[in-house]
């Protein structure tokens, strides 16, 4: 052990992070593992805990956390007649969600999460990357079906009003009888509690969890007060049968600016903290579904930087990898019932 | 114009669901005397908020429920979770608050000379936190509550040891109470937040001593009001009233107190005072006062406890 010279490791960490995050990556003698200022390994991710049904004022939340990240996202149902949406077609089954914009996610950032994101002015530019992300990424991966946001309503009989019997069930549709009267907003809120690095990946799981958890009233079409009302008994969770999983790494690179030559040397750093990702500058995020066994990529993206490779994107380590944090978080979303 | 930067949804206003059949259970105010107050104080010091309910096992003796944690926010200099749990018999009307401190830190340069440290607070509801959904503006209720916690905590803290400095807090609302539809109906709502501004002085102060600020002493935020019962004629004092467990409020008063030096930093009296009854509003005052002593003497506890467990 070489005598301790001028600075603290933890001073030294803080006035020059990069050399000290190569340094521990590098270890100079072979007894020391190579680690990462936090003490993980290149590939070890924080392990998520996910807290169901917190909310009693949502219809469905969920509380996510992955070490220091703890994001709360709470479901609120709203309805809206389909006269009052613009552009509004009864022939229109496909694609309601988007056209209707029935999805509204949004992200919040500034709760004093960390001392960057304080309250007082517009969403930041990452609230609002992370907002649109998941929109779209809530429609492109299809996790919610239409039919479960529909409010039916038979149309009554001149003489009585036969059949009471509505909400988003199987419809047996009689000609002109039975339509779609109005649909269910989803308002997806997401509060940062705290932020530590990685805020994609815990948003889209508390996303996936809270929607899991959902439940919408019955809800039928009173034509006497041309309104919804609802019913407290029996509500009906949503359908969500995939568990896509967003997996988001970093590559550092050894070099602190982009001039330098990059000689080939890289560490892919999953699950990243705000250190880690302020010193690097690519990033690649993939969302997977490992549901039933078999494995599917919803998306790949990736940023900045040119040393992730198409080669090391589909080599088996990294796809095991995600994998496995699929498992992860599946096993701790579906666990906490 | 829409805000552009975030989320709006579709184009029209969207309703929220409206019942037409009743809540299962009436609220009363069983199992708690007058002058008992909810809360119960712990805290850990780098805890979760998925583990709180672990911590309830060994209160069970007291009748006071509120859970207080500090540090759950770490890369900032202090931060606290405030839970009240429900009440008895009810599911879901219990008050959630996180608080998170920032600073003490530089002004900026274009601030003005300043010899005292600058205090912001902001106070944020959730839009999940009431019943009706809140917009990401902040309304005037919202300005109106950051106002008097700013008060409330301007008395407590030694702002002249840091000079040229400024501290923000930051209190989020994740849950208010009353999620039942007949706290809209009877519009007591009004009251309520009374006690989300108690529980805003509470969590705040809390993440003050989290973050090792100097204080004059740790400010406890406490309500009392003078409610009716049920024939209308006889009215009593309560301590950390709930509205929907009474007939009617008439007057509620919310103290922030500093009990080592018996001081008051911020009252807030609201309601009118029957002409007739034998209170008057220094009984009000004081039964308030009365109610930020417990809170008060739980805080502490769970702050000593805090500092306890992080020098094992």
């Amino acid at each position: 052990m070489a005598p301790e010279v001028g600075l603290s490791r933890s001073t030294f960490a803080k006035l020059s992070p990069h050399p000290y995050l190569l340094a521990n990556l590098e270890p100079s003698d072979d007894s020391t593992p190579p680690a990462r200022s936090n003490g993980r390994a290149p590939f070890e991710v924080r392990k998520p805990t996910v807290n169901l049904s917190s909310l009693s004022h949502a219809h469905g939340s969920a509380l996510v956390r992955t070490g220091d990240t703890t994001v709360i996202c709470g479901i609120r149902a709203e309805t809206i007649l389909t006269e009052n949406i613009p552009n509004y077609r009864a022939s229109n089954t496909e694609t309601e969600l988007s056209d209707y914009d029935l999805l509204v996610p949004n992200i919040e950032l500034a709760t004093g999460s960390a001392p960057q994101f304080l309250p007082g002015g517009p969403p930041t530019t990452l609230a609002q990357t992370l907002s649109t992300k998941i929109y779209s990424l809530l429609h492109s991966s299809k996790l919610l079906r239409a039919e479960d946001l529909r409010i039916w309503h038979s149309r009554p009989a001149e003489t009585s009003f036969a059949d009471e019997e509505e909400g988003a069930e199987e419809s047996e549709p009689k000609e002109g009888e039975k339509y779609v009267v109005a649909y269910w907003v989803l308002y997806i809120d997401l509060f940062f509690i705290s932020f530590d690095g990685n805020p994609f990946d815990a948003a889209w799981a508390a996303t996936v969890a809270a929607l899991r958890d959902t439940k919408l009233p019955q809800a039928r079409y009173d034509p006497d007060r041309e309104m919804i009302l609802c019913s407290r008994k029996d509500p009906k969770p949503l359908t969500v049968e995939s568990m896509p999983i967003s997996c988001t790494a970093v590559i550092f690179t050894g070099k602190e600016t982009k001039d330098q030559p990059a000689d080939g040397k890289f560490w892919l750093l999953a699950d990243p903290d705000t250190l880690e990702e302020s010193l690097c500058d690519e990033t690649v995020t993939i969302v997977i579904d490992c549901t039933g066994g078999s494995r599917r990529i919803l998306s790949i993206s990736k940023h900045g930087g040119t040393v992730m490779t198409a080669k090391l994107l589909t080599s088996k380590e990294f796809l095991d990898w995600a994998s496995t944090r699929w498992e992860d978080f599946a096993s701790a979303i579906t666990g906490s019932h | 114009m829409a805000d552009r930067r975030r989320v709006n949804g579709p184009g029209s206003s969207t309703l929220p669901p409206v019942y037409d059949d009743g809540e299962l259970n009436a609220a009363s105010r069983r199992q708690r005397a007058p002058d008992a107050i909810r809360p119960l104080c712990e805290t850990k010091p780098i805890p979760t908020i998925c583990s709180y309910m672990s911590y309830h096992e060994n209160l069970e003796t007291k009748t006071l429920r509120l859970d207080l944690k500090t540090g759950v926010t770490p890369s900032a200099s202090g931060s606290a979770y405030l839970e009240i749990e429900p009440r008895e018999g009810e599911h879901g009307s219990g008050m959630k608050l996180t608080c998170t401190v920032h600073g003490p830190r530089s002004l900026p340069r274009s601030a003005p000379f300043s010899p005292y440290m600058v205090l912001s607070t902001h106070v944020k509801f959730a839009p999940f936190a009431t019943k009706q959904r809140r917009g990401y503006l902040r309304d005037s209720s919202e300005k109106d509550l950051s106002t008097h916690l700013e008060t409330a905590l301007r008395g407590a803290l030694i702002a002249d040891r840091w000079p040229k400095s400024g501290v923000d807090i930051v209190v989020t609302i994740i849950e208010g109470e009353s999620t039942r539809q007949d706290a809209v109906e009877r519009r007591v709502e009004e009251w309520d937040v009374m006690n989300v501004l108690g529980g805003c002085i509470t969590v705040a102060s809390a993440a003050i001593a989290d973050a090792g600020i100097d204080c004059v002493d740790t400010v406890s935020g406490g309500v009392a009001a003078l409610v009716a019962s049920k024939d209308g004629n006889d009215a009593s004092i309560v301590l950390d009233p709930v509205a929907l467990e009474h007939e009617s409020v008439m007057a509620a008063c919310c103290v922030a107190y500093l009990p080592n030096r018996d001081e008051v930093t911020n009252l807030w009296f609201k309601g009118q005072l029957p002409l007739s009854a034998s209170y008057n509003h220094q009984s009000l005052v004081s039964r308030a006062v009365q109610a930020s002593r417990g809170t008060h003497g739980l805080i502490s506890a769970s702050l000593s406890e805090a500092i306890g467990s992080t020098q094992n």
